[in-house]
């Protein structure tokens, strides 16, 4: 609770330095032209195109999540992403080939496949979780290449229903209110139209993974599993089985979305789709309060986590900050949002520590 | 009894391997003893020159190219070797191009990755055999010539365009996957010199480290910082269906002009709506087969297709909307696309 409110605060924090940063931009520049001040950042145009984006790598993020909290790794997410974005395009050969809806249960599947062969290899032939996954992110990527024969992949102009999964929002859903002509949309339109499609989808796979991990007691065994894996064991729980479902959930969710980018980009390069989304996943997922150590995090902490890093790199863009500087302020931010942390979790555990040695007096 | 058997597995799998290495080696020790049998016909029929192409990625541009070595591998009657580094990385470019020294090829085309910092290497492999450049160019190299684009004449046709399509005095921003690449900054380089008498000017320059997601998010990103900008300019083959995605998505499709590079499916496609005024694009198929022509005919100690100053310039070919649909029937037919 601490952590996501810390994390709702750190998000605050950068909105309010980037508007400043533009006023004084602005304050400097524009003022003397006679220009009206007015933020790019805290502008509609710029959360429509901002929430996607956080859906999407989300996605992701929570699927890496579930891993994490097993003490694990999946270090092959971004090469699954593109396997399986990379088997869609080909089976469905720009609405050539197979059906759509048997094609993308099938690539689902494949996916879940993945995660069954992770997991199996992890939990019952005892290898570390990085290599299994580390191997998996070479070979998968080059599956895709074989696949594909090295050629850029794509849906083309087919599947315009499907795509809305990826690039619609809920405005889409109500054509009356659509702004027609040159009147402006009116402000339920606006608000519906920042409801983008895949966010939708990611917060209803955040609410699916926060029942499974906060509420049922399977989740609470998966905390446990990821804490102590031996005592765990000692007390009755299935680890090897709790820890093959864990990699089968993250692989499976990997694999939507996958598909999802698919939708949204719709140039799918083998060589370098979805590369380094892993890593933004850990990212994510260790901001929002997961310890690669396991054990610890939750779903909303997560989720606030991959936005801000997606809120950082939109500013990097928004803010004029040169492109070749962006990765030091994404992992400047990173680095300083878990030192804090761990800053404050010190803190408040030698204060409590006083408190029970005062009681204790 | 378990031990054992992994004991037993383990040192069959090494004996195995080594069986394996052996006969691979001992294939390539039999190749030179051969030709004394078969000396007394013509060298040239019973062992053809081996040349080999190096490409520095995976992508469409080099399906082209490779189109363009087996043409010539059939003009020409040699064999060519093509390999694509498949994590496209300068490591791998150097483990490739040793390979193929190890393999005794007699010539080698390859488009360095990083050309300032590989000099040594490919300076290692003109000692040892045939090597010429294409692509991207490595002019402090020992290499024999250079075949390729010359970047900063393929920037000023983009310059050209760009006046074309927007009036005088216009913002651009430009997107690239790095400007570290030589050819991205001999294309700006080329873009600015051409626009600077019109007033036109570069606002902005966004990379996306060749993240496709992540070119599309820049281009919205920028139609948010930049509401008047006129011309989004792609330097990289995937950078125009990424403008054109992303300006789609921003709803400003036919407001902002885009003027890309290359000749990706949805780039063409793009074309031919008219959502993108034109493209600037380089002739991979020729690069491939010029480049094995020249290999061959040095090989045969020919010299003299390399001129002075050892670069072949393959001139660019902007495709608007007027000459969209012969070129891409063309390129389907290269591709054996239907």
């Amino acid at each position: 609770m601490r952590k996501t409110l810390g994390l709702i605060g750190l998000i605050i924090v950068l909105c309010i330095l980037a508007y400043s940063w533009e006023w004084l931009h602005w304050y400097q520049h524009g003022r003397a032209l006679g220009l009206p001040f007015s933020s790019n950042f805290l502008s509609l145009t710029n959360f429509k195109n901002l929430l996607p984006w956080i859906g999407l790598f989300g996605i992701l993020a929570l699927a890496q999540s579930v891993v994490i909290i097993t003490g694990g790794i999946d270090l092959s997410l971004g090469s699954v992403v593109c396997l399986i974005s990379v088997i869609a395009c080909i089976l469905i050969n720009k609405g050539e080939g197979w059906s759509p809806f048997l094609v993308f249960p099938l690539a689902i599947c494949i996916s879940a496949l993945i995660g069954v062969w992770h997991g199996v290899l992890i939990s019952y032939f005892n290898i570390q979780p990085f290599v299994v996954t580390l191997c998996g992110l070479f070979a998968y990527r080059s599956f895709a290449r074989f696949f594909a024969k090295d050629t850029t992949q794509g849906f083309g102009n087919a599947l315009s229903n499907w795509k809305w999964l990826g690039k619609g929002s809920l405005l889409d859903w109500f054509p009356s209110l659509q702004p027609t002509g040159g009147s402006p949309p009116s402000t339920i339109a606006l608000l519906l139209d920042l409801v983008a499609a895949p966010l939708v989808i990611m917060i209803i796979f955040a609410i699916i993974v926060g029942i499974f991990l906060h509420l049922s007691p399977m989740g609470r065994h998966l905390f446990a599993l990821g804490a102590n894996e031996e005592s765990a064991r000692f007390s009755g729980i299935q680890t090897n089985r709790l820890k093959l479902m864990a990699y089968v959930i993250c692989s499976l969710i990997a694999g939507i979305g996958g598909i999802l980018f698919a939708f949204k980009v719709n140039s799918v390069q083998p060589s370098d789709f979805g590369s380094f989304y892993e890593l933004y996943a850990v990212a994510g997922a260790v901001l929002g309060g997961c310890s690669l150590r396991g054990g610890t995090g939750n779903v909303p902490g997560v989720i606030l986590g991959i936005a801000l890093i997606m809120v950082l790199r939109n500013l990097v863009n928004i803010l004029g900050i040169r492109s070749e500087l962006e990765y030091v302020v994404i992992g400047g931010a990173i680095l300083a949002g878990v030192c804090a942390d761990e800053f404050f979790l010190r803190r408040s555990q030698k204060r409590r520590a006083l408190e029970a040695q005062r009681e204790t007096k | 009894m378990c031990r054992n058997f992994t004991k037993l597995f383990s040192i069959t799998t090494v004996i195995a391997s080594l069986f394996f290495l052996t006969s691979c080696g001992g294939q390539q020790q039999t190749s030179p003893t051969t030709p004394p049998s078969t000396q007394q016909k013509s060298p040239t029929s019973t062992q053809k020159i081996k040349v080999a192409f190096i490409t520095n990625n995976a992508s469409d541009f080099w399906k082209i190219a490779e189109a363009g070595t087996k043409k010539a591998a059939q003009d020409f009657g040699v064999d060519v070797i093509f390999r694509i580094p498949s994590a496209g990385t300068a490591e791998q470019q150097q483990q490739i191009l040793q390979d193929l020294i190890t393999l005794g090829v007699a010539g080698i085309a390859i488009s360095p990755k990083d050309p300032e910092n590989q000099t040594e290497m490919l300076n290692e492999a003109a000692k040892k055999t045939n090597l010429i450049t294409q692509d991207s160019d490595a002019p402090n190299s020992l290499r024999k010539c250079y075949i390729g684009t010359n970047n900063f004449d393929a920037g000023v046709e983009a310059g050209k365009l760009i006046q074309a399509c927007t009036p005088p005095g216009s913002k651009i921003i430009v997107c690239v996957g790095t400007l570290d690449a030589q050819n991205a900054r001999d294309r700006l380089d080329g873009l600015k010199k051409q626009i600077e008498s019109t007033g036109h000017q570069i606002i902005d320059v966004r990379t996306d480290e060749t993240d496709r997601a992540k070119a599309i998010a820049n281009v919205q990103d920028a139609l948010v910082r930049y509401p008047d900008v006129a011309c989004f300019v792609g330097l990289w083959s995937y950078n125009g269906p990424a403008i054109l995605n992303g300006v789609r998505d921003s709803g400003k499709l036919g407001q902002v002009k885009i003027v890309c590079f290359d000749e990706e499916d949805e780039t063409l496609q793009g074309v031919k709506d008219g959502h993108i005024y034109g493209t600037v694009v380089q002739r991979p198929f020729e690069f491939g087969y010029q480049s094995v022509k020249v290999l061959k005919e040095l090989a045969e100690g020919n010299t003299t297709s390399i001129p002075e100053n050892k670069q072949i310039f393959i001139p660019t070919l902007s495709v608007t909307r007027e000459n969209v649909d012969t070129f891409w029937s063309e390129l389907k037919q290269i591709l054996g696309k239907s």
